[in-house]
């Protein structure tokens, strides 16, 4: 097994560099640069000038690169065009809000979703797994601008409960942040538990009619036994690789829900990154979200290989 | 741990609360905070130097006075300054100033600060767009401490209105160096705590030079997002902010909000290349421009009175020297002006555009619908939003622009004299280029007034570009906010603003 962890490792990081020689090829064969981009209209003369020579965007692309990801090797992402700061201490704090807020979501969301996913599979097709399951489409695809909207529009004008967006510095304590967030994580919670709910219905459904629940079932072993021994194990596992599907989603992709509420996160630097055309700014930033896309896929295939007898005696 | 140390902890734990207790029960004492929201434009990186490139402007014009500033009119009123007086050519021009004036520090505003504050101006390590609209102060003299002599390499009569321009504040002497962080300044309230990416603290300054502010404090929480700027406005986290036209039928029903609304300066503009051709011929820039609906595209592109129509004057609607000209669509004028110019068939020609700005497009399909009757044919090509200022404006022969408001003396000069690096028709008229010295030579006001107004009508026949509209400023406030007026936020006297019981 280990060899085959090694493995996937290996194919890890290999998709990083690949990734790694997109992204910065992407932004060369751009024209221009992220000089001319930053600068827009001021794109001439001295200006333009000492904008490159601070960026050593005078010399050639090979060079470049290599020094880029001789620094990226080592942790630094190198400085921001516009905001002149270290990317490392600008995006640190964005990760953790990033985060806080998935794992929130996360701590929510998976036992809700468990819960209620086992809850519809048992009442299979009666009321209850109908409103479960209907609600949960309707949460699935509504977009989330639409229902980050709607929350703010009920929970903050009209009853006043919660912060519609968050107003606390992005170096806020956690605690602070997410006394702000609370409509942000509910609407994250919405959509994960949706699909996570979805996915354990059906595997619990396949599974309480597999042949050896039958067989326990005829040899008397209690109901509620069989669900806890029997069931669960064995149908949590397809439900684990959706779980880090959807971490990989939170950590990397939750532009929208971020903007919509000012969540000082990761998705919105790379928002306000597009905005401002602050070029190694993106660049760092694509490059994390892949990387971190990355880190939960390998730790949920680790996850499953350990979990699952037959994957972990493969060999190859 | 010893038994009295305990006992002093939990002394200490009671005292806590009982100031808490009191905390809570006295919400009639509590501080008059003013929430409003900043885009964040600069990225985190907004400097409370007041000319730089980067500026905070939204916290600077509440850190910061300035030498003279606008009354609600457009009029100049003194502010630092209590009187400017020129020489004889308009060649220097003698500031006496306000008596009595005390930074946040406590020190004197005198005559070094002013020296300080626009000589720096120019410093070519600062990079600060000011030097495009004072680069002509060559020095400062410091006569005593309270009157300045600014000198200048040119004449220049209209030195003080663009000295009310909101990046030109006066500093401590000596501070450019710590400025961009200590935000030590004159103006009505001081620096608490400087968090651009978070919520920026300011504190009323009680001893400000016009009497203490009504407000307790000010906060300005950085909100990139248009529309989560407008759900915190709408939610009760913000008191105050500028809104789109699109936004408004969002406060229908709310008795809580005020709405409000006056002229601006900013604008869209087609710009027709006058060293290229067919636009070489004036007779094909003015056809080209004369068959606009101005009146109906203003209402397409921001609704109904969110703009004032204008005839490709640059100069903003209130500003005392700005033309009056009247321009209805001439769909009959525009093909006779072609057929003279030896286009009888009408001409057709490519237009670039872009989605960098929000309506930059429409605005050219709104062009291209109204001029085809004139025998215009408009080809649209979208260039793509990066680079746009780079490879497209000043570049292609018919491109879409966007300036923000500025000064008559500036816009006119920036924009249109021969050879100014941003004039973007490539208009060059020597004639044009003499009433801009004129009106800056001439230090009797109608004079100076009717030279500018000379050369606007000059780009009304002549010119190569078109403004048909220039846009509205929409603000949108709590109710029990008092003191907020109708005019640009630098031009507000945030001191007077106040927060009345809700």
């Amino acid at each position: 097994m280990l060899k085959l962890i090694l493995q996937r490792f290996g194919a890890a990081c290999f998709t990083l560099a690949f990734i790694a020689i997109v992204v910065f090829g992407a932004v060369e064969l751009m024209p221009g640069n992220a000089c001319t981009a930053y600068l827009g209209r001021d794109a001439k003369g001295a200006k333009l000038e000492s904008c490159e020579k601070r960026l050593g965007l005078d010399r050639p692309a090979f060079e470049r690169f290599g020094e880029w990801a001789g620094r990226l090797a080592q942790g630094d992402l190198g400085e921001s065009v516009r905001r002149g700061k270290p990317i490392t201490e600008l995006v640190g704090w964005r990760l953790r809000n990033t985060i806080v807020l998935a794992v929130t979501a996360l701590l929510f969301g998976i036992p809700i979703a468990i819960g209620l996913g086992v809850l519809a599979a048992l009442r299979r097709d009666r009321p209850v797994d109908i409103l479960l399951s209907t609600t949960a489409i309707f949460a699935m695809t509504i977009p989330e601008f639409v229902s980050a909207t709607l929350l703010i529009l009920v929970f903050s004008i009209g009853l006043g409960w919660a912060a519609g967006v968050v107003t606390v510095s992005y170096k806020a304590p956690v605690l602070d942040l997410l006394a702000n967030s609370i409509l942000p994580a509910v609407t994250l919670t919405l959509v994960l538990t949706a699909h996570i709910l979805r996915m354990v219905r059906s595997s619990v459904i396949d599974v309480l009619e597999s042949e050896y629940v039958l067989m326990a079932h005829l040899k008397g072993v209690p109901f509620g036994r069989i669900v806890w021994r029997h069931v669960l194990p064995n149908s949590l596992l397809p439900a684990i690789s959706v779980i880090g599907l959807t971490m990989a989603w939170l950590l990397g992709g939750v532009v929208v829900v971020e903007s919509v509420y000012n969540y000082p996160g990761l998705g919105r630097m790379a928002v306000d990154a597009v905005a401002d055309r602050d070029i190694p700014l993106i660049q760092a930033i694509a490059l994390l979200i892949c990387g971190l896309y990355i880190l939960s896929n390998l730790a949920t295939d680790v996850l499953a290989l350990m979990l699952n007898p037959r994957l972990r005696t493969y060999r190859t | 741990m010893n038994f009295a140390r305990r006992k002093l902890n939990i002394g200490r734990m009671a005292g806590a609360l009982a100031l808490l207790t009191a905390a809570w029960s006295q919400p009639a004492l509590a501080d008059k905070v003013l929430r409003m929201a900043h885009d964040l434009s600069m990225g985190g990186s907004e400097s409370l130097d007041p000319l730089s490139p980067v500026r905070f402007w939204e916290v600077n014009d509440l850190l910061y006075s300035r030498l003279i500033r606008l009354t609600e009119a457009g009029e100049m009123e003194p502010e630092l300054a209590l009187s400017w007086e020129p020489n004889a050519d308009a060649t220097e021009w003698t500031i006496r100033l306000r008596d009595g004036v005390k930074f946040h520090d406590g020190s004197a505003v005198d005559a070094e600060d002013v020296k300080f504050s626009l000589e720096r101006i120019n410093d070519p390590a600062l990079e600060s767009p000011v030097t495009s609209v004072l680069g002509m102060i060559q020095s400062v003299e410091v006569i005593d401490p309270l009157t300045a002599r600014v000198v200048l390499s040119t004449k220049h009569a209209g030195l003080p209105i663009l000295l009310t321009d909101y990046r030109v504040r006066i500093i401590p002497s000596g501070s450019g160096d710590t400025i961009a962080s200590s935000g030590i300044g004159s103006g009505p309230f001081k620096l608490d705590e400087y968090d651009p990416e978070g919520t920026t603290r300011l504190v009323a300054n009680p001893d400000y030079w016009e009497g203490a502010p009504k407000l307790d404090s000010i906060e300005y929480v950085a909100i990139p997002d248009a529309d989560a700027r407008i759900q915190a406005l709408l939610g009760g986290q913000l008191d105050f902010s500028r809104i789109a036209p699109e936004q408004e039928p969002l406060f229908a029903g709310r008795s809580d909000f005020v709405l409000s609304e006056f002229p601006a300066g900013g604008w869209f503009g087609l710009v027709f290349r006058t060293d290229t051709e067919p636009f070489t011929d004036p007779r094909v820039r003015k056809a080209v421009r004369v068959a606009v609906n101005r009146e109906e595209m203003a209402k397409l592109m921001t609704g109904e009175g969110h703009a004032t129509v204008t005839c490709d004057n640059p100069v903003k609607a209130n500003d005392p020297y700005r033309a009056d000209i009247v321009c209805p669509q001439d769909i009959d004028l525009a093909r006779k002006l072609l057929a003279e110019a030896g286009y009888p068939d009408g001409i057709s020609f490519d237009l670039h555009t872009s989605n960098l700005e929000t309506g930059m497009v429409r605005f050219a399909e709104v062009y291209q619908q109204q001029v085809a009757p004139a025998g215009i044919k408009v080809n649209i090509v979208m260039a793509p939003s990066d680079g746009y200022w780079d490879d497209v404006w000043m570049k292609e022969t018919v491109v879409v622009t966007s300036w923000d408001e500025r000064p008559a003396d500036q816009i006119l000069n920036e924009a249109y004299r021969s050879g100014s690096s941003w004039n973007e028709s490539y208009f060059s008229n020597p004639e044009f280029d003499a009433l801009l010295d004129k009106a800056r030579a001439s230090l009797d006001f109608a004079e100076a007034r009717q030279a500018m107004v000379d050369a606007q009508v000059m780009l009304f026949e002549a010119g190569g570009t078109l403004i048909p509209y220039q846009q509205n400023i929409q603000f949108a406030y709590k109710k029990s906010l008092d003191g907020i007026r109708p005019v640009i936020e630098d031009q507000m006297r945030w001191h007077l603003v106040d927060k009345t019981e809700e």
